[in-house]
């Protein structure tokens, strides 16, 4: 097989920090650790070309060294394309993640990398690459080449991936189902009982952690603000036009409430698998508060509440396609105007 | 309390004129089963057919699979509460008709914004080696319903057709001695002699309250569960009839068979029986519809835990679609504050197969998670000789060849602990 290598200055053997704003040189062959990492492949297997390039090149100039990685490997095929070990390197991991996600998606060719776990192109590329866990010391070089060996001649032959443990890189955050021997009822137990004598177990789902959503400054006089109704609670009009899914939405819309004071039973319908409908279909004001708004509007409370409201189905909706829809929701609240969203859920 | 468990194993069923069981081989009488369910209004015809495993056969969409047991003279009613007068379940000898199951075919889908299909029953390929319903003989019942019936109406006869017609089965051969005698070990908060051994208590929701339950809806001892807190079970009673899957939630994962051999319930007898633990019991809960309910459910079922049952962990289980995932994971952070260990379980809601979209809690303190899989796999299922379904749409639907989804295989996926069908993180 054919791999293609990248390295830094440094361990491209151009020199240290003060080379960092060297370009991107091609060697034919391999240089540092690919020869290394060639004598640990198959006597078929070669590194055809080294990628080198300074690390402050590499990251203020990403644009245009992808463009040059891509053209190269656009002309000469290969079947595999390797960065690093990056270990603790951060400019370094950062080039190579987005290198490998590039060669990756643009060309259909696997891509393997290596850094530690601080590094940060780990949490900027791995939910969208294989990067062995290469820990922060050079000494493990051999070992840290072997894994990405192993691991890079699997996904050429498209053998099955192991879980991040078995293969040594970082978990990607995906999901794969899998049968297994123990039922959940019996692997139940034997987590609670191991967690009960101090014995390591591992939870089949890790904690999931979220970057906290800033708090906007307060509206700073609603009596003049312009408001908005959003719910995930599944409320369109009869017939559901927009044709919005009772599960999973992918679409939402937006409905006109101009002139009305009040949303009427017989107007519109739920589509919401999640929760007890009725109540809202007996009256669309208990998800949608039209009236007790309309009542602020005339008291001034609230400015004005804008003239449609906007609706989607948020029943089992995975962050990917709820993150979509928010985008697309936040483009039409900022074009019209809108200075406060009141948003009801079920 | 005790429950003995008669069992009579099953290897094949058969139609004939009247029902007995000799050796393994069970007679099936259906013009008096047809004549036992017609004595409800809302039915107004029924078909039976009988599937064996290996067959070349489809059915569906399962309402429910039911094993055929009945409880012996003077033991208490079968299904106290929904058949008979709430008398306690769990006493005395019930006769079971191990390898046989009745299930129940619908003439409507569970929910058609998730499948069109329902859930099916797979005699053979691929299919088979995740669901433990397709090593059973099954007595499909396919109850017709009158016309005009609320959805509920028309479900709550398909319940009560299906654990009607188990009862009857399993009447019919208690008069054959059975071939074996089950009694579980003594159970219990005061239970003696286990000093030292970890106390373990099981806390599983029957019920989610995202939908608030018709009337005369039969979930715990034929009630509802308005106004219910949560309730200390003994183990033998979610094993005897006191539990059955609520009307609407037949796409969750959750069948009466498996309230009969609740793997998580069954899996505490064994080491309990091992000695290698001390079950000191069960609670039934619900899941809350709101905040309030949700406040009121978690801290009694953690306070039932902590003080009447003293235990030192538990392991816990969920009801439903997404939202029980906060009553269960609240529940478990409460226990854990009370110094008690927890292990949970939850059925895959990762549609996108992202760790980020596979969890509805963030709590620290809930650490040791089980993860049912389902979402990610497909089966491709070949035409096959046999489609049994309740109505002649639903038989062409179900013709194949045909893609599935793994989760709407009857039993793959399963909220009461039978899942191997896992979710590895990647």
């Amino acid at each position: 097989m054919r791999i293609a290598h990248y390295l830094n200055q440094f361990f491209g053997g151009i020199g240290a920090e003060e080379h960092a704003g060297k370009g991107l040189t091609i060697r034919d062959g391999a240089v540092g650790p690919g020869k290394l990492f060639e004598s640990l492949l198959g006597a078929n297997d070669q590194v055809v070309f080294t990628f080198i390039c300074g690390d402050n090149y590499a990251v203020e100039n990403q644009a245009e060294l992808t463009a040059a990685v891509l053209e190269k490997l656009r002309a000469k095929k290969v079947d595999l394309f390797v960065a690093g070990p990056c270990f603790e390197a951060g400019r370094y991991g950062m080039a190579a993640g987005a290198l490998c996600r590039a060669v990756q998606s643009e060309l259909g060719i696997p891509a393997v990398a290596a850094m530690s776990e601080g590094n940060p192109g780990v949490d900027l590329h791995r939910d969208a690459l294989y990067i062995i866990d290469s820990g922060s010391s050079t000494v493990k070089m051999r070992e840290v080449l072997a894994k990405m060996a192993k691991l890079g001649r699997k996904l050429i032959v498209g053998d099955a991936i192991g879980v991040a443990a078995e293969e040594g890189y970082f978990r990607r955050g995906w999901l794969r189902d899998q049968l297994v021997e123990k039922t959940a009822a019996t692997r139940l137990v034997d987590m609670l009982l191991a967690k009960m004598r101090g014995e390591p177990f591992e939870s089949e789902m890790p904690p999931t952690a979220f970057v906290p959503v800033p708090i906007p400054a307060a509206v700073k006089d609603m009596s003049k603000a312009k408001v908005m109704l959003i719910t995930d609670g599944g409320l369109v009009p009869k017939g559901n036009p927009d044709r919005i899914e009772g599960t999973a939405a992918t679409r939402w819309g937006s409905y006109n409430i101009k002139g009305r004071d009040d949303l009427r039973a017989e107007d519109y319908e739920v589509s919401h698998g999640g929760y007890d409908t009725r109540f809202v279909e007996e009256d669309p004001d208990r998800l949608v508060p039209l009236d007790a708004l309309r009542e602020m509007e005339k008291n001034g409370v609230i400015g004005k509440l804008h003239d449609e409201f906007l609706s989607t189905c948020g029943r089992s909706n995975p962050l990917s396609n709820t993150r979509r829809l928010g985008r697309e929701m936040l483009k039409k609240v900022k074009q019209e105007g809108v200075d406060a969203v009141i948003l009801t859920s079920t | 309390m005790q429950l003995a468990l008669a069992n009579h194993p099953i290897k094949e069923l058969k139609f004939g004129e009247s029902a007995r069981l000799a050796g393994t081989t069970l007679t099936v009488d259906a013009t008096e089963l047809r004549r036992l369910v017609l004595a409800d209004p809302s039915i107004s015809g029924i078909d039976f057919e009988i599937v064996h495993p290996g067959e070349r056969c489809r059915a569906g969409p399962i309402f429910d699979v039911i094993e055929p047991r009945a409880k012996a003279p003077g033991a208490g009613a079968n299904f106290p509460g929904i058949l008979g007068t709430p008398t306690t379940a769990g006493l005395g000898t019930t006769h079971v008709l191990t390898g046989a199951a009745v299930s129940v075919l619908a003439e409507i889908s569970p929910d058609l914004t998730r499948s069109a299909t329902g859930r099916l029953l797979e005699m053979s390929g691929a299919p088979v080696s995740a669901s433990d319903y397709a090593t059973l003989r099954h007595l499909l019942v396919i109850p017709h319903t009158q016309p005009g019936l609320s959805r509920q109406a028309i479900e709550r006869a398909y319940r009560i057709a299906g654990i009607r017609i188990a009862v009857a089965l399993a009447q019919s051969a208690m008069t054959q001695p059975s071939e074996s005698l089950h009694r579980f070990d003594p159970v219990g908060p005061a239970q003696g002699g286990r000093e030292g051994l970890p106390r373990i208590a099981y806390v599983g929701q029957i019920f989610s309250r995202q939908r608030k339950p018709e009337v005369d809806e039969p979930i715990l001892y034929g009630a509802n569960t308005d106004g219910m807190l949560p309730v200390m079970l003994h183990p033998d009673e979610w094993l005897d009839g006191a539990v059955v899957p609520s009307l609407h939630s037949w796409f969750g994962g959750t069948e009466t068979y498996f309230y009969q051999n609740h793997p998580i319930i069954l899996d505490l007898y064994r080491r309990h029986h091992a000695r290698e633990i001390n079950f000191v019991g069960t609670i039934a809960t619900i899941a809350g519809a709101d905040n309030f309910d949700r406040e009121r459910h978690c801290r009694a079922a953690a306070n039932l835990v902590k003080w009447n049952l003293n235990a030192d962990g538990a392991v816990m289980s969920k009801y439903g679609g997404g939202l029980p995932h906060a009553d269960l994971a609240e529940t478990a952070r409460l226990l854990e504050t009370m110094e008690i260990r927890t292990a949970v379980m939850v059925s895959d809601v990762s549609r996108d197969r992202r760790v980020e979209s596979a969890l509805l809690f963030n709590v620290p303190e809930v650490d040791a998670i089980v993860y049912n899989g389902g979402n990610g796999t497909q089966w491709e299922l070949p035409k096959v000789e046999r489609v049994i379904a309740a109505t002649a749409d639903f038989e062409k639907l179900l013709a194949g060849p045909m893609t599935i989804d793994a989760n709407n295989i009857v039993g793959v996926t399963n909220q009461q602990g039978a899942s191997r069908m896992r979710a590895m993180v990647y």
